[in-house]
């Protein structure tokens, strides 16, 4: 019986072409969106989870207080000291690490030299993650200062080969370091990726900020892991103690959080965890369920639709000894066997189109990320998708009465039928106008925060880290830069333009009113040239100056900085920072940096040759691009040759800060896409059924004299009015999410009117052109075919 | 075989009682050839339908080899098209997705008969319907009379004891209508199987050994074929 069924059921798909194509095709879109989008789930929900004991491993985070003892910000960070002060006070901990945050730094084997995220830990680390080792001990691997661990890829990097231990790499063109061992590389979703390890004893000689133990200065992680069964609240309640102990000048506390849950949960409110990227991950699961239900509902519809031909299936089976369960399997047979046709073809879309989706994401996902319990999951959804699709037909179908089929009595066109049809397409498309209104939404968005003036011009300006000998020989560097005609400004500074430095509280000014201040401020170090490089306005005073012997004392500062000061006349008023007196020379107009989308802290720039670290340059526009970047590539690699040369646009550094929204905006276009897509591909169906039905009535209408418009207009009707339904609907549905979605911009567009009908008869346009081609082919036949049989 | 007593059919249309069968009392015995005849909209298909169980009468009481059927559960009624009742339509309603052979088989899978048994059944059916060079074909391969033949075949295969059908050569020409009868007709004879149609036409009435001739709703005549 089975095996018929099957063989009937190919038999059905083969003879009604067009329905299967829908079908299969529908459900197989659907089900690889699914399946990118859960792939894409997967990958962000086993952020930090590869380790055996992930769930026992914690991060430390710092909050600082505010104003009426609220927490101002939570940032993972920790000091020097708070790691060995735990180590002796709190029994359920099991390991404690600290570490850097890592960054991209010069490694090299002889003249093979590369910059790669390196990375300084305590050994407890080799604990914590389950780092495979290719070869050498986990044990004593970094037991010695001059030990580093390599990942495979680096070593083959370097070497060509993982059959590396022992042999000699030299870190940032100094430090001789021995290979104690090589691991597997880990997978992209850890936050503490390296590629390759260092210990912290060697740290300790590399900054010496990380050697004096301290509670003062909040740069550097603290992974700790707990016993299990640890309770951590009550962790947290001893390590205040602790704290309170050895820290008593605290502006600050530290607590322990679950590094699995920081990539998702990351963001804090008042010290407590308020959620983060987790919401974009449930909106995904979302989209990615709801793309798969419009596949089904198409699955549904178009066996509703086919209801009457299949009715007198039915009855026939019925009056040959048919009961009603055998009926209901075959239907689900059927289903069943159109869902794992359409799965076959959705992994081999998903393989295919994988490139694609990771290229437009920038990320690297591989199918792969799903283990074998996810792939237990996507069984599951598959069976549960067959049943979906085929419950309606089957449930429906089957309690058929025999002779109302055989008689055909029973006409599709049922009161509850056709309405739970209408409710499924006009579901349907509420669905996709949604997604089309939220991605022009994101798009304007998008846009609007691009548009924002930056502050400065951009585009004429490169930077590049400040490595080894550039640091020694900046003046040297400037001159001949600036001789050789492809730079007409440059200075160095702590950190690049579009990222922040070092927060502060510790500054008092003029006539300041509160004991001590706690808004946070930024901190930027630069020697000659800022202004006249990066060419943000200067409103007050001026730049800092070679003519000035006492610059070395003296700060630029923003003009939200000024705000809060104060001052009527900024310039020549002094402020003190940690006891030292600062006096204002220069005021300039704030300008975009870190984050584009809120407004940031205020800044306040110093004079200091000896902090900086990165070097920008604004490139002389009469050359070419590419002859300046050969010039500066050719005197930079004469001075400084046992680095690689790393010249960033930042144009270029910018356009980077918008890819999260980015992200969201291709996805919603993507799949908004799809969602339209699928969508009418029902409506074809659909519409393809009811003029197969009709057939004898068109044929009858043309012969009573209807024209040509008059029947297509008949058929588009009630299709089109369900698409009115679904605007009416989802308008105001978008507009409400949309403006929840952008009130939580500080800098953010309005909704234009103009986008509602867009996405309306966008959607309607799209959904007439479908309707009208089938429309069209029906009402053009001829109709004495329509009516001969019979 | 069939007991049929007082069975009245009517459809309530607002509140006005359109009778398509009043007080039909009949016995067909085991055996018989009946042929129902009458204008149209008489009440011929109503009455075969409840005597197939496909429609319930309104009042009445039906007694179908000796047991009370008058109100059927879908499960006991599955059971007595299994084994007792074979349907002839004159569509043919077979399945067009199954070709001839599977047509065939179908209602044998439903009966869960065993394979081998399957087998030979539908080759001698095949084989006396002479059919076995078509038993590939679908239903839109053959004609109007093949594929009554494939219909027949169908109703046989389970082995009923008997056959209703509504008007079987309805759709059919004269010379195929003719082969149809005849194999009624032998059928009837040879193998006692009891086969009670609805039929428009007088000759092919004649085939028959009983007439039940319907006129609005009620049973005008009843009388026997005299060869």
């Amino acid at each position: 019986m089975f095996k018929l069924n099957l063989k009937i059921a190919l038999r059905n798909l083969w003879k009604n072409k067009t329905s299967s194509f829908i079908n299969v095709i529908g459900l197989a879109i659907g089900l690889a969106a699914c399946l990118m989008l859960l792939l894409y789930v997967t990958y962000e929900w086993n952020f930090d989870k590869q380790g055996k004991e992930s769930a026992n491993v914690f991060t430390t985070m710092t909050n600082i207080f505010g104003d009426n003892g609220k927490t101002a910000v939570t940032f993972e960070g920790s000091t020097t000291a708070f790691g060995p002060a735990i180590k002796q006070g709190l029994p359920k901990l099991k390991y404690v690490a600290r570490m850097d945050y890592g960054g991209k730094n010069l490694i090299a084997n002889g003249q093979n030299a590369f910059k790669c995220k390196s990375k300084f830990a305590e050994p407890d680390i080799l604990k914590m993650y389950d780092y495979q080792f290719i070869q050498g001990n986990p044990n004593t691997a970094l037991n010695s200062p001059n030990s580093v661990i390599v990942t495979e890829s680096t070593a083959k990097l370097l070497f060509g080969t993982t059959d590396v231990l022992n042999k000699i790499v030299r870190f940032k063109d100094q430090f001789d370091l021995n290979i104690t061992g090589v691991i597997k590389d880990q997978p992209d979703n850890s936050s503490n990726k390296f590629d390759y390890l260092m210990p912290w004893s060697l740290y300790e000689t590399v900054d010496e900020s990380a050697k004096d133990l301290n509670w003062s200065n909040y740069s550097f992680i603290t992974l700790i892991m707990l016993k299990n069964g640890a309770n951590l609240d009550l962790v947290n309640q001893k390590i205040a103690q602790i704290e309170k102990k050895n820290n008593t000048d605290n502006q600050q506390s530290q607590v322990l959080f679950p590094l699995a849950k920081l990539h998702l949960y990351g963001q804090f409110d008042d010290g407590k965890s308020v959620g983060g990227a987790i919401e974009q991950i449930y909106l995904f699961v979302g989209l990615a369920f709801g793309i798969l239900l419009i596949a089904c509902i198409n699955f549904m519809n178009m066996a509703t639709a086919k209801s009457e031909k299949r009715a007198k299936e039915v009855g026939i089976k019925k009056t040959i000894g048919a009961n009603r369960s055998s009926l209901i399997i075959q239907f689900l047979t059927e289903s069943m066997m159109l869902t794992f046709i359409a799965v076959v073809f959705s992994i081999a879309l998903l393989e295919l189109f994988l490139p694609t989706f990771n290229n437009l994401l920038s990320i690297k996902l591989d199918i792969s990320y799903f283990n074998s319990s996810s792939w237990f999951g996507i069984l599951g959804i598959v069976i549960v998708t067959g049943l979906i699709a085929g419950s309606y037909p089957a449930f429906y179908l089957s309690s058929f009465n025999p002779i109302q089929t055989l008689k055909r009595k029973i006409k599709s066109k049922g009161f509850f039928s056709v309405s739970l049809r209408q409710v499924l397409v006009v579901g349907q498309f509420c669905f996709a106008i949604i997604l089309i209104i939220s991605t022009l939404v994101i798009y304007k968005q998008i846009q609007y925060i691009k548009n924002r003036p930056v502050g400065f011009d951009v585009n004429a300006l490169v930077e590049m880290p400040q490595d080894g000998e550039l640091k020694t020989k900046y003046d040297l560097l400037r001159s001949e830069l600036l001789k050789s005609g492809a730079v007409t400004s440059m200075f160095q500074s702590s950190v690049s333009l579009s990222h922040h430095g070092r927060n502060f509280s510790g500054i008092a000014w003029e006539g300041m009113l509160k004991a001590t201040n706690n808004q946070l401020f930024n901190r930027v170090i630069t020697t000659y040239d800022f202004i006249k490089t990066n060419g943000i306005k200067l409103t007050d005073g001026r730049d800092f100056s070679e003519n000035f012997a006492s610059d070395t004392s003296a700060v630029m500062v923003s003009a939200s900085a000024v705000k809060i000061f104060g001052y009527k006349n900024p310039v020549g008023k002094t402020i003190t920072i940690f006891g030292d007196k600062f006096n204002i020379i220069g005021v300039f107009d704030d300008y975009v940096w870190d984050s584009p989308y809120k407004s940031n802290n205020p800044m306040v720039v110093f004079f200091d040759q000896k902090q900086t670290g990165n070097i920008t340059m604004r490139l002389n526009e009469s050359n070419s691009l590419q002859s300046n970047i050969e010039t500066i590539s050719r005197i930079t690699k004469a001075l400084n040759p046992a680095y690689p040369l790393e010249i960033n646009f930042l144009n270029n550094v910018y356009a980077e800060k918008y890819n999260a929204e980015k992200t969201l905006g291709i996805l919603s276009n993507l799949f908004g896409g799809l969602a339209i897509f699928v969508s009418c591909l029902g409506l074809f169906g659909l519409v393809t059924y009811s003029a197969e039905q009709r057939t004898k009535e068109f044929g009858v209408r043309k012969v009573l004299g209807a024209s040509l418009f008059n029947l297509m207009q008949l058929l588009s009707l009630s299709f089109m009015k369900m698409i009115v339904v679904s605007m009416i609907i989802a308008i105001p549905l978008s507009y409400f999410l949309m403006n929840k979605w952008l009130i939580k911009f500080e800098f953010h567009t309005e909704i234009s009117w103009w986008i509602m009908p867009l996405a309306g008869f966008g959607t309607l346009m799209m959904a007439l052109i479908t309707v009208s081609f089938q429309a069209y082919k029906t009402a053009k036949a001829n109709p004495v075919d329509a009516l001969k049989y019979e | 075989m069939i007991q049929l007593t007082n069975i009245e059919k009517y459809y309530a249309n607002k509140g006005v009682k359109n009778y398509v069968l009043r007080l039909v009392t009949t016995t067909i015995n085991q055996g018989e050839f009946v042929s129902i005849m009458g204008p149209s909209g008489a009440g011929k298909s109503t009455l075969l339908n409840i005597i197939g169980m496909l429609e319930e009468p309104t009042y009445g009481i039906y007694n179908f080899l000796g047991e009370d059927v008058t109100n059927l559960n879908e499960r006991k009624r599955i059971e007595l098209y299994r084994n007792h009742i074979g349907f002839v339509f004159q569509a043919y309603h077979l399945i067009d997705e199954m070709t001839v052979y599977e047509n065939i088989e179908a209602p044998l899978l439903y009966k869960k008969v065993g394979s081998a048994e399957r087998a030979s059944r539908i080759a001698d059916l095949l084989d006396r319907f002479n059919m076995v060079a078509k038993k590939d074909l679908f239903p839109n391969q053959l004609s109007g009379g093949q594929q009554q033949l494939v219909g027949i075949a169908r109703a046989l295969a389970a082995q009923p004891s008997i056959i209703l059908a509504d008007e079987p050569t309805g759709n059919l020409q004269s010379a195929q209508a003719e082969e149809i009868m005849s194999l009624f007709k032998k059928l009837n004879e040879e193998e006692g199987i009891t086969i009670i149609q609805v039929t428009h036409s007088e000759k092919n009435a004649q085939y028959g050994s009983r007439i039940l001739h319907i006129a609005d709703g009620l049973i005008k005549e009843d009388m026997a074929v005299v060869a």
